[in-house]
């Protein structure tokens, strides 16, 4: 038998795979690698290794509240736009549902839609409101975006749940309601919470809409980030954050993915 | 056994675990901050409400007649080079990605799915830090130049002109940025193709090539062409790459539209812009959207 890839192929293929992979974790080392450097000027010959620009970073205040905000709307966030996310996936769910194609496609729209033109959409809205820009708006922008990528996560794991298990509790007397608060809701959790790390990772990245619409006195974080890339005495701080960022979510990121593959084993065993 | 019930009732209430009218606070959420923006915008594309002091609001399709062509004017021509961009860092992607979809598929085995995670964990980071890192990378002071320098390659103090802020940065940027995703559906396809029919060709006398260019390329067109529409309409609204490491040659389209709401306000004219960029994506989608198949409306069926 000959297989597809040669011995020769193998080798290549293997060594680009691996070229590209360190091509891309390349930036996120420097970031890194960069926080430490004594200089205020990220550059070789390396000057010197400190940890002082993480103590510069947190006795920020303007930082820190900035990142707090973030947090806290992205928090809020996960949590309203998965519960969004649920109830369309629950309603998809059905056999029989009234003009589902127009749902889906209106669902799945702000996957597509240019953030820049949702950013000055809902600039010219608050506008015609009277309302001043706010976090709230920011909030409401957020819930929008990260509603598609909730209900993606949601409703092909509401459909790989055992039908038979729902139709225990219904013939034990549970009412159709009571049988999914106590029966599906639980089967559902690991999606829930893969909803809501996946809606605050967004959220907390976000910058197109949080440029236009967050107030200039409050930033959120992506926003001070920004500002803090065009101020050279803040750079350092920036970079500083970052590393921790990208360490933290690469954390999370492989937590996650290995929560989901615990979860698929216990699924496909029960 | 008294205790069975219809049968046709109770599977019927488990196909439906819910009531439909739960599709309604998701789906007005997304009209109200999604769509009836999109509407308010076509009201100031034609000049039926405005932001400007001073100018009545009448139906006008002055500022179209101004973009389109033949009103030459430079945010046309910035539409052109943004979509030179795009086209070009669509296509680099897609090719580079492919073998690492191959590798994936054909060579990797049963590491295949926790490698995809290795390639893909960069994404799911901060994609505002990811750009800021090549910043620092870039600059012309940055790590790179400056490794140049201390390697004795470039005299001190003398940086590559085109490394940041043009075209080449914003091009190599959004490649970084987009390459791990391209690969995934090339991937999906790749992997779940019918290995029989590459083993037919091998036993009907085709070199590996040969059977590469007529059985496996040919099947795997429908994940390259997915993965060129993934990458291809977010970068055709991309503005945040060129913002940070682009230049005056190489701000994109969405550049333009937000130098409408920032820097000179004239709502009227930006909205023109952000309603062509829509219809833009809309085509792409239109033209693409087959290849484009979710989890969501397989499951419609």
């Amino acid at each position: 038998m000959t297989s597809a890839v040669g011995r020769l192929g193998r080798i290549g293929l293997s060594s680009y795979f691996t070229l590209l992979v360190l091509f891309l974790y390349a930036p996120l080392v420097v970031l890194v690698v960069f926080s430490f450097e004594d200089s205020y000027i990220q550059a070789l010959p390396w000057a010197g290794f400190t940890t002082k620009w993480f103590h510069t970073a947190f006795a920020n205040s303007d930082l820190t509240s900035a990142l707090r905000r973030s947090a806290m709307i992205g928090l809020l966030d996960g949590l309203a736009a998965t519960a969004l996310g649920t109830m369309a996936a629950v309603a998809l769910a059905r056999r029989h549902l009234f003009m589902r194609p127009l749902w889906t496609t209106l669902l799945l729209l702000p996957l597509v839609v240019p953030y820049i033109v949702l950013a000055i959409g809902m600039v010219i809205v608050l506008h015609q409101l009277g309302y001043q820009s706010s976090l709230s708006a920011v909030l409401v922008g957020h819930i929008a975006i990260s509603l598609p990528y909730s209900l993606l996560v949601v409703l092909p794991r509401l459909r790989t749940l055992d039908a038979s298990i729902v139709e225990a509790a219904r013939d034990l007397g549970a009412n159709p309601s009571k049988a999914f608060m106590l029966v599906t809701l639980p089967l559902l959790a690991p999606a829930l919470v893969a909803s809501v790390i996946i809606a605050f990772t967004i959220s907390f990245d976000e910058f197109a809409i949080a440029s236009f619409i967050a107030p200039p006195g409050s930033p959120t974080y992506p926003v001070f980030l920004y500002s803090g890339t065009r101020t050279p005495s803040l750079e350092p701080q920036v970079i500083a954050i970052g590393a921790i960022v990208v360490a933290l979510s690469m954390v999370l990121v492989l937590s996650a993915e290995i929560g989901r593959r615990w979860a698929d084993r216990r699924l496909a065993s029960a | 056994m008294s205790a069975v019930r219809p049968r046709a009732r109770r599977s019927a209430s488990i196909l439906r675990p819910g009531s439909g009218l739960l599709i309604l606070p998701p789906a007005v959420w997304v009209l109200a901050v999604l769509v009836a923006p999109i509407v308010l915008i076509g009201l100031y594309s034609v000049n039926l409400k405005t932001n400007l002091l001073g100018v009545p609001t009448a139906f006008s399709t002055a500022n179209w007649k101004d973009f389109l062509p033949p009103g030459s004017n430079p945010f046309w021509d910035r539409f052109k080079i943004s979509m030179t961009i795009t086209v070009a860092v669509s296509v680099i992607t897609v090719v580079a990605a492919y073998p690492l979809a191959y590798f994936l598929a054909f060579v990797a085995g049963k590491r295949r799915y926790a490698l995809l995670m290795v390639l893909l964990a960069p994404f799911f980071t901060s994609y505002l830090l990811r750009v800021i890192a090549w910043q620092v990378i870039l600059n012309n002071h940055g790590v790179f130049n400056s490794l140049l320098w201390d390697l004795g390659l470039r005299p001190h103090g003398d940086g590559i002109p085109w490394l940041i802020y043009s075209k080449f940065s914003v091009g190599l940027v959004l490649f970084y940025s987009w390459v791990p995703f391209v690969a995934v559906p090339m991937f999906v396809v790749l992997d779940t193709m019918d290995r029989s029919l590459i083993e037919a060709a091998h036993d009907l006398g085709a070199s590996r090539l040969t059977a590469f260019l007529r059985v496996t390329f040919p099947l795997s067109i429908p994940g390259v062409i997915a993965g060129f529409v993934f990458v291809l309409i977010p970068t055709t609204g991309e503005f945040i790459t060129p913002l940070l490491v682009g230049g005056p040659s190489s701000f994109m389209f969405g550049n333009s539209i937000q130098s409408f709401f920032t820097d000179t306000p004239n709502w009227n004219y930006g909205a023109v812009l952000a309603l062509w960029l829509v219809a833009v994506v809309l085509v792409m989608l239109l033209v693409f959207g087959r290849y484009l198949s979710t989890d969501l409306e397989d499951a419609a069926t």
